[in-house]
């Protein structure tokens, strides 16, 4: 489940243009040290093949290789994110709609105006990869279902416990009944005792 | 013209009878069309002999109407069978022997009869739309109206059974699935396969039928959320072919918004049951405190009988311990043991 790359590219109304990187965070740690740099401009062109195949308004998914390229196209903006296989598709996309919204408030419209690639990294998308490995936290939807997984099993051994307490105090209940019986005998003994023979 | 009146046969009772024989719903049949035929070849210029030659080819529209509405409505039986099969196929799987291939065959099967008939039924419509203009009597107009209605309306409930068994059909796969992880617990499965460029899935129906597409075009694509993926793309196949014009992105861009319209519903329900929990919790633990008071009662009892217990030999061995009387009696025993002791020996 690991995000290798999160990129935003500005794609341009016609095709025979490259799109433009606006924003580029790559997580190169799990290859060598002589392959990160290739695999850094594998990632790039790929990201604006892609790019530029993703009509506007549109969401895309892209296999390719071992990765999952996911695409989302907003009026130009286009946000694209390099996940492997296990990676769910919904938060990826709600990932990326993340990334697309942090992007236009930062920097407004200022990227349509770009034509040369930004090389320049926004800290936010590298904070994001990071903390984005884990799908729930992009999906607050698989989140929120976890944690009501979580509360379920709770639950469970709750209830669990209490059919436990009944059966102690199903006991409980019994012995005491018990004890009243013999004290009430012992009562009757001792007045028995008491009344009975004067002469002794 | 004196000609006139003396070459024509007065048939107008013939024709009126047989105006009400055609008013009848059901008796309208190619057989009536024979008299009317050949009672209009006995006239001769007459004035009742415009109507005779509408019945003649209404008649035939009225026939090709019913021929049509009998044929849709015996695809409409058909599919209906052939539903009940599916549907007990889906009732009947179990975790390890599942039919699918002949579910999926036989789901596409009725699909494909169903817009059949969808569209048939459109073409009913406008048949008789068409030959209601020009017509008759209103009876007949609403004879083939009502014939309309009555088979959109079965065509309606046979599109809810299916659809009713789609999604039991899911609901079976659902516990499938889960008590598959619960036994084999291996790759997650529950982190849907995304989509693949390569294998599109066509949902929204570009099909014609206007009458049910909304209800049977939303099944292929709420199920294929909820099967596994693969068997989803198998069973699209079929209806690749028919909607290949289709953009791919669409579909994919549906899958999204319902994938998560589906969590959401998961999500829904699992509060749904969470709450259900809690409430069975509740009523546990007040039974509970039912026992716990019981419990109480039982042991103020046991107090109380101790205490009283406890007071009477208190009270014994008061009387025990301080007895005069008894020392007394104890003397006099003893004196008496002498006396007698002494009585027998001396």
């Amino acid at each position: 489940m690991k995000i290798t790359a999160l990129l935003v590219l500005k794609v341009g109304p016609d095709e025979s243009k490259d799109p433009v990187i606006l924003a580029n965070a790559t997580d190169v740690s799990s290859f060598g040290f002589f392959q990160k740099s290739s695999v850094r401009e594998f990632i790039v062109f790929v990201g604006r093949t892609v790019a530029k195949r993703t009509p506007p308004g549109q969401r895309q998914s892209v296999q390719h290789e071992e990765y999952k390229v996911h695409a989302y196209n907003r009026n130009g903006l286009c946000a694209l994110g390099f996940m492997d296989d296990h990676y769910p598709v919904r938060s990826s996309f709600s990932l990326l709609n993340q990334v697309l919204d942090e992007y236009q408030k930062n920097f407004g419209d200022a990227w349509r105006a770009a034509q040369a690639d930004n090389t320049q990294s926004w800290p936010y998308l590298d904070g994001a990869l990071s903390k984005f490995q884990d799908p729930a936290e992009a999906d607050k939807l698989l989140k929120i279902q976890r944690e009501l997984d979580e509360t379920k099993i709770i639950l469970h051994k709750t209830i669990d416990s209490v059919l436990e307490r009944g059966e102690k105090l199903d006991s409980l209940v019994e012995k005491s009944s018990d004890l009243s019986a013999a004290s009430q005998m012992f009562y009757k003994q001792a007045k028995k005792t008491n009344q009975c023979c004067t002469m002794l | 013209m004196p000609v006139k009146t003396t070459s024509y046969r007065d048939r107008t009772h013939e024709f009126e009878s047989l105006v009400e024989k055609l008013k009848k719903p059901s008796s309208l049949s190619p057989a009536s069309t024979a008299p009317s035929s050949s009672s209009g070849g006995g006239f001769d210029g007459n004035p009742t002999s415009a109507p005779q030659e509408t019945t003649r080819s209404a008649a035939p529209i009225q026939s090709e109407f019913n021929k049509r509405a009998s044929r849709i409505a015996l695809g409409i039986h058909q599919t209906s069978q052939k539903l009940s099969k599916l549907a007990k196929l889906a009732k009947k799987t179990s975790v390890f022997d599942d039919p699918t291939l002949e579910i999926q065959e036989l789901t596409t099967v009725i699909k494909q009869d169903i817009t059949a008939l969808n569209s048939a039924v459109v073409d009913l419509q406008l048949l008789s739309n068409s030959q209601n203009e020009g017509n008759l009597s209103s009876d007949s107009s609403a004879h083939s109206t009502t014939v309309v209605d009555n088979l959109k309306n079965s065509l309606m409930t046979t599109t809810k059974e299916f659809k009713e068994v789609l999604t039991l059909r899911t609901e079976n796969m659902k516990v499938h699935e889960n008590r598959r992880q619960l036994f084999s617990s291996s790759a997650s499965k529950e982190s849907s396969n995304p989509f693949i460029r390569q294998r599109p899935l066509a949902t929204r129906a570009a099909a014609s039928a206007a009458i049910s597409p909304p209800p049977w075009a939303s099944e292929p694509s709420t199920s294929s959320q909820l099967f596994p993926r693969n068997q989803a793309e198998g069973e699209s196949h079929p209806l690749l072919q028919q909607q290949q014009s289709q953009q791919q992105l669409a579909p994919l861009q549906d899958n999204f918004v319902q994938s998560r319209a589906t969590a959401l519903q998961n999500v829904e329900s699992t509060i749904h049951e969470l709450g259900n929990i809690f409430t069975q919790l509740a009523t546990m633990v007040s039974q509970q405190g039912e026992l716990a008071i019981r419990i109480d009662e039982n042991m103020e009892d046991t107090l109380a009988s101790v205490e009283g217990a406890q007071s009477q030999l208190m009270r014994y061995f008061n009387s025990i311990s301080s007895n005069r009387w008894l020392m007394i009696k104890i003397f006099f025993i003893v004196i008496l043991f002498l006396m007698i002791f002494l009585f027998f020996v001396a």
